[in-house]
């Protein structure tokens, strides 16, 4: 919990040290905002090796083969990044440049899930009569 | 790894726009320029400093992640 309260902390700092900073330097704000999320994030990965080490568990469990699901791990990471990126473009103010790095993570996903698609349609086949 | 450095970042901000304006006053209108250009070039550093951190926990959370299956 108490990195909960860190982070709210750090959020609400950041919001106060921008606003302050904001009519003497306008550029220093925006990056004291980026240094913000950096920092949460920073404090939220902890909790995120905690998912993956439950999933691992799980995935073992069922037995399927995992090449499948690292590929789900390497897409939760690209998306994170992406979101990461698309979010400081906003901040600095040129949002188209964020729709493109999202749409360019949007197709790096696509692609990688082809193998899965491709790997369930064999499953199919093998189905039918 | 806390909240001072977005203290130190809003500090350097300060001190250079302070600098700038003593240093335009007193005449000298190129060293001012300089000094809120090294301001800014320091505090890029620190930025860039602090991203690579979070990209190096990223790579090993993932390797780890990748290691576990």
């Amino acid at each position: 919990m108490e990195t909960l309260y860190k982070i709210i902390g750090i959020a609400i700092v950041t919001c106060i040290a921008c606003f302050v900073v904001k009519p003497i330097r306008a550029d220093f704000a925006t990056i004291i905002s980026i240094v913000g999320g950096v920092l949460v994030l920073i404090y939220s990965m902890s909790y995120l090796s905690d998912v993956f080490g439950l999933f691992g568990n799980i995935f073992h469990i069922t037995g399927i083969n995992t090449s499948i699901y690292s590929v789900v791990f390497k897409v939760i990471g690209i998306g994170y990044l992406t979101e990461f990126t698309a979010s400081i473009c906003t901040d600095t103010g040129n949002a188209s440049l964020a729709d493109k790095v999202l749409l360019g993570g949007k197709l790096i996903i696509l692609v990688m899930a082809l193998p899965i698609v491709k790997s369930i349609l064999n499953i199919v086949v093998e189905l039918l009569p | 790894m806390d909240v001072d450095i977005i203290f130190k970042i809003a500090s350097i901000g300060i001190l250079t726009a302070v600098i700038g304006q003593i240093l335009k006053n007193s005449g000298k209108d190129d060293i001012s320029t300089l000094a809120t250009l090294a301001g800014v070039v320091i505090v890029l550093f620190m930025v860039v400093g602090l991203i690579a951190d979070l990209f190096s926990s990223i790579k090993t959370m993932f390797s780890f992640a990748s290691l576990l299956l």
